[in-house]
């Protein structure tokens, strides 16, 4: 897959608003070429000492439009929120590695806010004719964000998963969502001897790999070693990564 | 755009100098290892880059949380993670030199011969400035034992002297109840600059109360950023009340105001690092600025802009 040049991007947001409870959708235009479906941006947030990582949930490259999906957390989602029409925006991009696109039958899942990613992997999925099922999981019906081929409410979106990957015969699954979640898939993954690409996150400081501040473990080659979140990742395979 | 940001740090003594483009260094631990950031930042604005801190073997740093966000600042706890001197001589020092990087070789040990070992490595490879990391307050033991008592920091300093013949910084820890006796230590034992000041000890806690809970999280290390600043401002100032060598310094610089503060207090050159992360491209957006505000105001050069700083 192409690469596209990493930068410092000023954009201006073209759209921005409301798509669930407390859930905003930004739509962003800027300088930036592309971007792969897992890879992220991070955003200069006034007043804050670390730039806040944002999945980017499509890319339309046509109108060099960059969407993000957020969930209101503290004060950088808080002032994301409030940007409206016209307004600037600086941020660094397109940020980590992003999931590879195999041609195999492909499960996707999102649990919460990590649909985001999900979405603009299902489009580029989609695009590139790979049969794919995605799977969105949310805590109630007023946090749902459309797009899924089947959505879970309340309870887990796991709970029927392994029905799934046998059914619909899934080769690989890619996921994004809180730990617990991932954790779980990964184990799901290994018991049905196909692999997981997950999309982890962690609390940034440079995002771009050199502070080592959101550094995971992995396990490769039968030897621990480091590795960051902002530039390894935030993809990796879930069978390489060491959970606590 | 002409430059007029040129600087030489000299230590009169010796005459062992060492020049970069611009007077901004961007600080260890904040840039890796060589041109992590070429996509993010104009490099033809890029003093020299102070690299991750260097160890002799390579270590994975601390285990848990290692990074907490204050207001207007940080708390790092990262534990030196870094690949080892021999794989840094072997896999990011060519890059260095293919890119035209000038930079600061960043080192710290355990013991007074894992310094001697690295000066030593560091002279055979020409590397032109090394600085010493005697202040890093997240590892379990040596570095800061080493920067915080006179006698033995200047016994440090005279053996890495020995074994190394380029710029020779030393870089001090904040975290003392006096650092003059530690930065004449320095001076004596043949160091050719100061680089100060280092992460203030600190410990960051937050307190959420959710489902009839407390969750409590907390890290203990060292804080930086624009909070510091102050404490940084006075540390070098009592810095060169003692020595005469030059200071690089360092300590929540953000703005161009506070490259003049820093100025005034002392400094000589200036090293950037928590801000880094803030804004990729800060240690070229300053240097731009600097040199425009010099050329704007009919300055002859960086160092007439500092003598007037210090003088008017």
């Amino acid at each position: 897959m192409e690469k596209y040049k990493k930068g410092n991007f000023k954009g201006k947001i073209n759209s921005s608003g409301q798509i669930a409870l407390d859930t905003y959708k930004l739509e962003i235009i800027s300088d930036l070429q592309g971007a792969k479906p897992g890879q992220f941006i991070s955003v200069l947030c006034p007043e804050k000492t670390f730039r806040r990582p944002f999945s980017i949930s499509n890319f339309d490259s046509k109108k060099h439009l960059l969407t993000i999906l957020f969930k209101l957390k503290g004060d950088g989602t808080n002032y994301l929120k409030n940007l409206k029409k016209g307004d600037d925006i600086e941020f660094s991009a397109p940020l980590g590695n992003g999931f590879e696109l195999l041609n195999k039958n492909s499960l996707l899942v999102g649990a919460g806010i990590g649909i985001a990613p999900m979405l603009f992997l299902k489009k580029e999925l989609d695009s590139n004719n790979i049969k794919n099922y995605l799977m969105g999981g949310f805590k109630s019906k007023e946090e749902v964000i459309e797009g899924s081929d089947e959505t879970v409410i309340g309870g887990s979106v796991l709970d029927n998963i392994e029905k799934i990957i046998d059914e619909k015969q899934i080769e690989i699954i890619y996921s994004c969502g809180p730990l617990i979640v991932l954790k779980l898939l990964s184990q799901i993954a290994k018991k049905k001897n196909i692999p997981s690409y997950l999309a982890m996150e962690r609390v940034m400081a440079c995002s771009l790999g050199v502070c080592r501040g959101c550094v995971i473990k992995l396990l490769k080659n039968n030897e621990e070693q480091n590795a960051s979140v902002c530039k390894d990742g935030p993809v990796f395979l879930g069978s390489e990564i060491i959970w606590n | 755009m002409e430059l007029k940001i040129k600087t030489t740090l000299i230590n009169k003594k010796t005459n062992n100098s060492i020049s970069f483009k611009t007077p901004i260094i961007t600080a260890s631990g904040t840039y890796g290892y060589n041109n992590e950031f070429e996509d993010f930042i104009d490099l033809d604005f890029l003093g020299a880059i102070s690299t991750k801190g260097i160890t002799l073997e390579k270590r994975l740093g601390n285990e848990g949380e290692r990074i907490f966000e204050l207001k207007g600042g940080m708390i790092n706890r990262i534990g030196l993670e870094n690949v080892g001197i021999e794989a840094f001589i072997k896999d990011k020092l060519p890059l260095l030199k293919e890119k035209n990087i000038d930079f600061l070789l960043n080192i710290a040990g355990s013991s007074i011969d894992d310094y001697i070992k690295l000066a030593s490595c560091a002279d055979e490879n020409n590397i032109k400035a090394l600085e010493v990391n005697v202040s890093c307050p997240n590892v379990s033991h040596g570095c800061l034992e080493f920067g915080l008592n006179p006698d033995i920091l200047h016994e440090l300093t005279l053996k890495i002297r020995k074994n190394y013949g380029g710029f020779l910084i030393v870089k001090l820890s904040p975290n003392t109840s006096d650092i003059k006796p530690l930065a004449l230590a320095c001076e004596e034992g043949g160091a050719d600059c100061i680089s100060a000041i280092n992460t203030l000890r600190g410990l960051g806690i937050n307190v959420q109360y959710e489902n009839n809970k407390f969750y409590k999280k907390s890290v203990e290390g060292g804080v930086s950023g624009s909070l510091i600043k102050p404490s940084a401002l006075y540390m070098i100032k009592q810095i060169k009340q003692v020595v005469s060598i030059p200071v690089i310094g360092m300590g929540g610089i953000l703005t161009l105001d506070d490259l003049f503060e820093f100025i005034y207090a002392g400094a000589d050159a200036f090293e950037i690092g928590t801000a880094n992360f803030m804004k990729p491209s800060l240690a070229s957006d300053l240097a731009k600025e600097l040199n425009e505000f010099i050329i704007k105001n009919e300055f002859k050069n960086f160092d007439d802009l500092k003598e007037r700083i210090r003088n008017d």
